[in-house]
C-alpha cells in the first residue's frame, strides 16, 4: 500500500476491494446472508430474516435458516436486505459525458437528415466499461433499461435491459421496450402540435401493421419515403403487442389519449413522465398502463405539468397504477444511485414503505416481462441483492453489499479512485498522479 | 427542465451550465445600509449631478470618491422596498435547534421579536413576554432559513418557454452590464415550492454561457409583486463570471474566446479596463474635491479666477460593475468546476487586486482544497450531480466534506435547480455522511452551516442573517424531525419574524398568480405541492 495513505480509513477501503475481487472468483458457490431485515419486494417484511443464494440463484428465503455447510456466511443483522434497484429507464451505457458527442450515443439528431429512429437498438452502442455502471452499481442499482433517448425522433429506438455487472455477457434482455416522445415534445417533432404527433404515431403504426401483414407486398406498392423500413420493421414488435412501447407524455389530454391508442391498437404501454397522471389515475389502472415518474417532480414546467405535485407516486398507487421512478430528462444517468432518494421523498409525500420499494424493484421488471427472474427476493430468482447500511431510502444511507446473479460485486468505481487519490494532499515524495491506481 | 424534449436535452444540460450561474466575489462590504442613504447632494450643481442621488455607500467607505457635490452613479438606483411582515412574539420551545453558529441545543428555546431572534438557549432559559405565541416543538428541530447562493428562479421561471427565459443575456462574452433582478419575474411558482423547503433568501444568478454574466441579486423569498419588494436590504450585489466549457462552447464560433486561454485573455482585457475605468472616476472625484477646496464651487465666487469644475467620465455600464468589483463593493461569484482554473483565477484576482467570493459547482475543489482555504475563497458544490460534461467528470461524492476538513473553510451546498432548491437539507445529509464515511467527523450542527451561515457569509449577509443569533433577521425554519433525512419536511418557516408558510395551514401558503384559477387544480397547488 502507498505509504502515503496511512490512515486507517484506507486500509479499510482496500481490503473490500480485496474481499470483492474474491467474490467474483468464488461466483459458483453457496452464500448466506444471516439476519437481516428482508424486504422482498414480494409479501411481508422478515425481521431477522436469511437468504440463501446458490449458482447465482435464490434457493431459501426466511428465518432462522441454517447456513449451509461450506456457504460464505454475511452477517446482516441490523443491516437491511433489498432486491437490486432495478433503473426502469436511463441512457446508462450510452452515454458517458452528456454534452460530449464524441462520448454520448443516447439521443439520434436528425437535424443533418438522420431518417431513423424506432430502427436503433441500444445493444449497438452499449459500452459495457462506461463508469457510470460501476458507480451506480455501487450505489445498488443492479439493472436497468438502457434505453435510447428520441433525440429528435418521435421514436427512439429500442432499449434493452442490462445488468450492471459491466460483464461482457451483461445484456439480459435486448429489445426490451420501444420508446416514443409525445406531448409537448412530440408536438415539437410534428409540425409544432400535439395533433400532428398523434397523427404521425398512429400513421407509423397503421403502416407497421401493413408491413408486418405482408412485407413483400408492402414492399413492392408505393410508398412514401418517409417511413424508413428498418423503423416499421421495428415497430412490429410494437403493434404486435409484445413489446412495451414507452411514452413521454406529461399531460391528462394526452395521457387520455394514450390509453385510446392502447386499447384502439392493442399495444402495450408505459408512460414516462405523467406528471399529471394522478388525475386519470383510475383509468391507467384499468388500462393496466404504468407509469415511470419522478417523485420530486412538482414545478408547472409547462402548461402541460400545471397539475405537477409531489402526491402523484402515492396518488396513482392508491388506485392500483404500477409505478417506478427514474430520473428525469436533462439529467442523464449519472445518478441513477439516487433513485431511492426519489422512492424516500414519495413515501415522505404519503408513497407505502413497500410501494416504494416495489417501485425500485419488482414493478420494472414486470414492465419488461422479466418477473419470473428478477425483482423480488423470492426463490428460484436470479439473486440480485443489495445489504444496506440502514434505511435504503434515507439519504444518508448507502449499500455495503451489491450482488448480481449472486456474484458479489466489486464496489471499486472511479470516483473511489479519484478520492483515495486526493484524500491527503500533502506533498509526498513523488506527484498525486503517482498515487492509487496502481 | 424535465421534460422538455431531447432538443431540450441540450438546453437542460447547457442549462446545467447555463443556468449554473456563477459567482461573485469577496468584496468587503457594500453591507453597511445605513451609507447609502446620504444624497450625493442636493446641492451639487445641477449640470453636475446624476439625477438620483441614492447610495453614495462610496462616498463614505473611501475619501477618494465622495467629494461632496460630485457625480456619482447610482449605486443602488432600484432600491429593496421589502418590509417584513407583521409579527408579535413568537416563543418556539422544546425543539432540538441547530443555531448555524456551530452549536447544538437540545430542548432548547427561541424567541422571536420584533422580526429578530431576541433570545436562544436551553427551553427554561428562554422567558417569553405576555401575549408571545408560543409554539411546542418538542421532537422537532429547529434550524436558520435555508439560503440558497446558487437560484435561478425568477429568471428561469415556470414556466419554461421561449417567453420566460431570461436568464442569460448569451449575446456576447461579456455582458457585465446586465442585472439579474431586471429578468427576475417574481411570480415564478419556484419561489413558492422554494419556500416550503425552508428557502428564506437566495441569491439569484445569470446564466454562465458568458465570461462575465452580469449582477445577481440578493432576494428574501417572501413573495411580492415586484422584485424591488423582494431584494434584501443592504444586500450586496454579485457579479457572476465563468470558467471553462460554457463561455468557449457558446462563443467559440461566435468570435471568441474559442479556448480557454482565450477565456483569460478576455478576463484581463476587461479587468485592465475596468482598472481604468476606476481610475479616471478616481481621478475625478479627487480632481473634484480639490477643485471644491479652492472655493470655486460657491455660488458667489467671483468671475474672474473661477474654474469650471471637472467633468465627470462618461458612465459604462459594464465597467461600472467591474470597477465596483475592484473596489471592493461588488462579490465575484465564480461558475469554475475544474481545480486549475480556480487557482489560476485566484492569481487572475491577485494580479488586478480583487478577490473570488465563491467558486459556484466547484466539481474539483476536493483536489485544491487546502488553496481554497488560504485564500479564503469558498466552494459551492452539490452533493452528488456529475457527468453532464466533461468538467464535470471528476466528482466526488465527498468533495463538501473535503472542502469543510480543511482549517478556515468555507463550504456550502447550493442547488442551480428548481427541484433542488426544495431540499438543499437533503443535499448537505448526503455530503455530510459521505463525509463520514471517510471518517470525518461532521455533526448536525457543522453540516447546517453548508446551507446557513456559510452561503450567508459569502454572499455578504452573515451580520443580518444566516445564524440564530440575537440580533439577527427571524428567519427560522422548524422541521418535523432532523432536517438531515430523506422523510424531514418544513413545518413552519418565518421569515423576519413573520410566519410565511405553515404547511397545515393553506391559508399560510403562497400561491403565485400564474397558478391559481386553474381548472381541476384545487388539489394541488400551495408552497408543499
Amino acid at each position: 500500500m502507498n505509504a502515503m495513505i496511512n490512515k486507517p480509513i484506507f486500509a479499510a477501503i482496500f481490503s473490500v476491494f480485496a474481499l470483492s475481487a474474491a467474490g467474483n472468483a468464488t461466483a459458483q458457490s453457496t452464500t448466506a446472508i444471516m439476519n437481516g431485515e428482508v424486504h422482498t419486494a414480494a409479501g411481508a417484511v422478515i425481521k431477522n430474516g436469511d437468504v440463501i443464494i446458490r449458482d447465482g440463484v435464490i434457493v431459501q428465503v426466511g428465518a432462522d435458516l441454517i447456513a449451509p455447510t461450506g456457504a460464505r456466511v454475511i452477517d446482516a443483522s441490523g443491516k437491511v436486505v433489498t432486491p437490486g434497484i432495478f433503473a426502469p429507464l436511463s441512457s446508462i451505457g450510452l452515454e458517458e459525458i452528456s454534452l460530449d458527442e464524441e462520448a454520448n450515443d443516447a439521443g439520434p439528431k436528425r437535424g443533418d437528415g438522420f431518417p431513423l429512429g424506432a430502427a436503433l437498438d441500444a445493444v449497438d452502442a452499449y459500452r459495457r466499461t462506461s463508469t457510470l455502471i460501476a458507480i451506480n452499481r455501487a450505489g445498488g442499482v443492479t439493472r436497468a433499461l438502457m434505453a435510447p433517448d428520441p433525440g429528435d425522433s418521435l421514436f427512439g429506438g429500442q432499449g434493452a435491459v442490462i445488468d450492471m455487472s459491466g460483464g461482457v455477457n451483461s445484456v439480459t434482455k435486448p429489445r426490451a421496450a420501444q420508446i416514443a416522445m409525445m406531448g409537448s415534445g412530440g408536438a415539437s417533432r410534428a409540425g409544432g402540435t400535439r395533433m400532428g404527433a398523434w397523427a404521425l404515431m398512429r400513421e407509423y403504426l397503421d403502416e407497421a401493421r401493413s408491413y408486418a401483414a405482408n412485407p413483400n407486398t408492402y414492399i413492392r406498392r408505393n410508398r412514401e419515403e418517409r417511413f424508413a423500413l428498418s423503423d416499421l420493421k421495428a415497430l412490429g414488435a410494437v403493434v404486435s403487442g409484445g413489446q412495451p412501447l414507452i411514452v413521454y407524455i406529461n399531460g391528462e389530454a394526452d395521457i387520455r389519449n394514450l390509453i385510446r391508442l392502447k386499447t384502439e391498437y392493442n399495444l402495450r404501454v408505459i408512460i414516462a413522465g405523467g406528471s399529471e397522471a394522478w388525475r386519470v389515475a383510475k383509468p391507467l389502472a384499468a388500462a393496466d398502463i404504468a407509469v415511470i415518474l419522478d417523485p420530486m417532480a412538482n414545478l408547472p414546467s409547462q402548461f402541460e405539468d400545471l397539475g405537477a405535485t409531489l402526491k402523484n407516486a402515492a396518488r396513482l398507487n392508491a388506485a392500483g397504477v404500477k409505478i417506478a421512478f427514474y430520473n428525469p430528462p436533462g439529467f442523464g444517468a449519472h445518478n441513477l444511485r439516487l433513485l431511492t432518494q426519489q422512492a424516500g421523498n414519495a413515501v415522505a409525500e404519503g408513497l407505502p414503505y413497500e410501494a416504494a420499494i416495489a417501485a425500485l424493484t419488482i414493478n420494472p421488471a414486470e414492465m419488461f416481462g422479466l418477473d419470473r427472474r428478477l425483482g423480488s427476493i423470492e426463490l428460484g430468482k436470479a439473486a440480485d441483492i443489495v445489504i444496506w447500511d440502514g434505511d435504503p431510502l434515507e439519504v444518508t444511507t448507502v449499500p455495503q453489499v451489491v450482488f448480481i446473479n449472486g456474484v458479489r460485486q466489486n464496489m471499486d468505481n472511479r470516483q473511489a479512485a479519484l478520492l483515495s487519490r486526493y484524500r491527503d494532499l500533502s506533498r509526498g515524495a513523488l506527484p498525486l498522479a503517482y498515487r492509487g491506481g496502481e | 427542465m424535465r421534460k422538455l424534449g431531447w432538443t431540450a436535452l441540450a438546453v437542460v444540460l447547457l442549462g446545467a451550465c447555463t443556468q449554473e450561474a456563477a459567482e461573485d466575489a469577496a468584496g468587503n462590504g457594500v453591507a453597511d445600509s445605513g451609507a447609502t442613504t446620504d444624497a450625493a447632494g442636493a446641492e451639487a450643481p445641477a449640470t453636475q449631478t446624476v439625477s438620483t442621488p441614492d447610495t453614495v455607500r462610496g462616498a463614505e467607505d473611501s475619501g477618494e470618491h465622495g467629494a461632496e457635490g460630485a457625480v456619482h452613479p447610482p449605486l443602488d438606483p432600484y432600491p429593496s422596498t421589502y418590509e417584513p411582515y407583521a409579527s408579535g412574539a413568537t416563543l418556539i420551545t422544546g425543539a432540538t435547534i441547530l443555531t448555524g453558529a456551530g452549536e447544538r441545543i437540545d430542548n432548547g428555546s427561541v424567541l422571536l421579536e420584533g422580526g429578530k431572534i431576541s433570545a436562544i438557549g436551553a427551553a427554561g432559559a428562554v422567558d417569553a413576554p405576555a401575549g408571545a405565541n408560543t409554539i411546542d416543538a418538542a421532537g422537532k428541530w429547529v434550524t436558520p432559513g435555508v439560503i440558497d447562493i446558487h437560484s435561478h428562479l425568477g429568471d428561469y421561471p415556470s414556466p419554461s418557454t421561449a417567453s420566460t427565459s431570461d436568464g442569460n443575456e448569451a449575446t456576447a462574452p461579456n455582458t457585465a452590464e446586465v442585472w439579474t433582478e431586471h429578468s427576475v419575474w417574481p411570480q415564478d411558482a419556484g419561489f413558492t415550492r422554494a419556500l416550503a423547503g425552508g428557502i428564506t433568501s437566495m441569491q439569484v444568478l445569470p446564466g454562465s454561457a458568458n465570461l462575465f454574466g452580469g449582477r445577481s441579486v440578493i432576494l428574501k423569498n417572501v413573495p411580492s409583486r415586484t422584485v424591488q419588494e423582494m431584494k434584501f436590504p443592504g444586500a450586496p450585489y454579485g457579479l457572476k463570471m465563468a470558467c471553462g466549457e460554457n463561455p468557449k462552447r457558446v462563443y467559440g464560433d461566435k468570435g471568441g474566446p474559442s479556448t480557454r486561454m482565450g477565456n483569460f485573455s478576455h478576463y484581463r482585457t476587461a479587468w485592465i479596463e475596468a482598472s481604468d475605468y476606476k481610475k479616471q472616476w478616481d481621478d475625478y472625484w479627487k480632481a473634484y474635491a480639490k477643485w471644491a477646496e479652492k472655493d470655486n464651487a460657491k455660488d458667489d465666487a467671483e468671475d474672474e479666477g473661477a474654474e469650471d469644475a471637472p467633468e465627470a467620465p462618461s458612465r459604462n455600464l459594464k465597467l461600472e460593475t467591474l470597477a465596483g468589483v475592484l473596489r471592493g463593493d461588488i462579490r465575484v461569484n465564480m461558475h469554475c468546476y475544474r481545480a486549475d482554473e480556480m487557482v489560476q483565477v485566484m492569481d487572475m484576482g491577485k494580479e488586478f487586486g480583487y478577490k473570488v467570493s465563491t467558486f459556484h459547482h466547484a466539481i474539483e475543489a476536493y483536489k485544491v482544497a487546502d488553496y481554497l482555504a488560504e485564500n479564503g475563497v469558498c466552494a459551492a458544490m452539490w452533493a452528488d450531480w456529475w457527468g453532464f460534461k466533461l468538467e464535470a467528470y471528476d466528482a466526488v461524492n465527498e468533495n463538501a466534506a473535503l472542502v469543510d476538513a480543511q482549517a478556515n473553510s468555507c463550504a456550502i451546498i447550493h442547488s442551480d435547480s428548481a427541484t433542488g432548491i426544495q431540499r438543499l437539507n437533503q443535499e448537505a445529509a448526503k455530503a455530510m455522511a459521505a463525509g463520514w464515511r471517510i471518517g470525518l467527523e461532521i455533526a448536525p450542527e457543522d453540516a447546517i452551516t453548508w446551507i446557513t451561515a456559510n452561503p450567508a457569509k459569502a454572499m455578504g449577509v452573515l451580520d443580518q442573517t444566516g445564524t440564530l443569533e440575537v440580533g439577527k433577521m427571524a428567519d427560522v425554519v422548524i422541521w418535523n424531525r432532523n432536517p438531515f433525512s430523506v422523510y424531514a419536511k418544513a413545518e413552519q418557516v418565518f421569515i423576519d419574524g413573520a410566519m410565511m408558510y405553515d404547511r397545515s395551514d393553506p391559508k399560510r401558503s403562497p400561491r403565485m398568480d400564474f397558478e391559481i384559477g386553474q381548472q381541476d387544480n384545487q388539489h394541488t397547488g400551495g408552497a408543499g405541492q
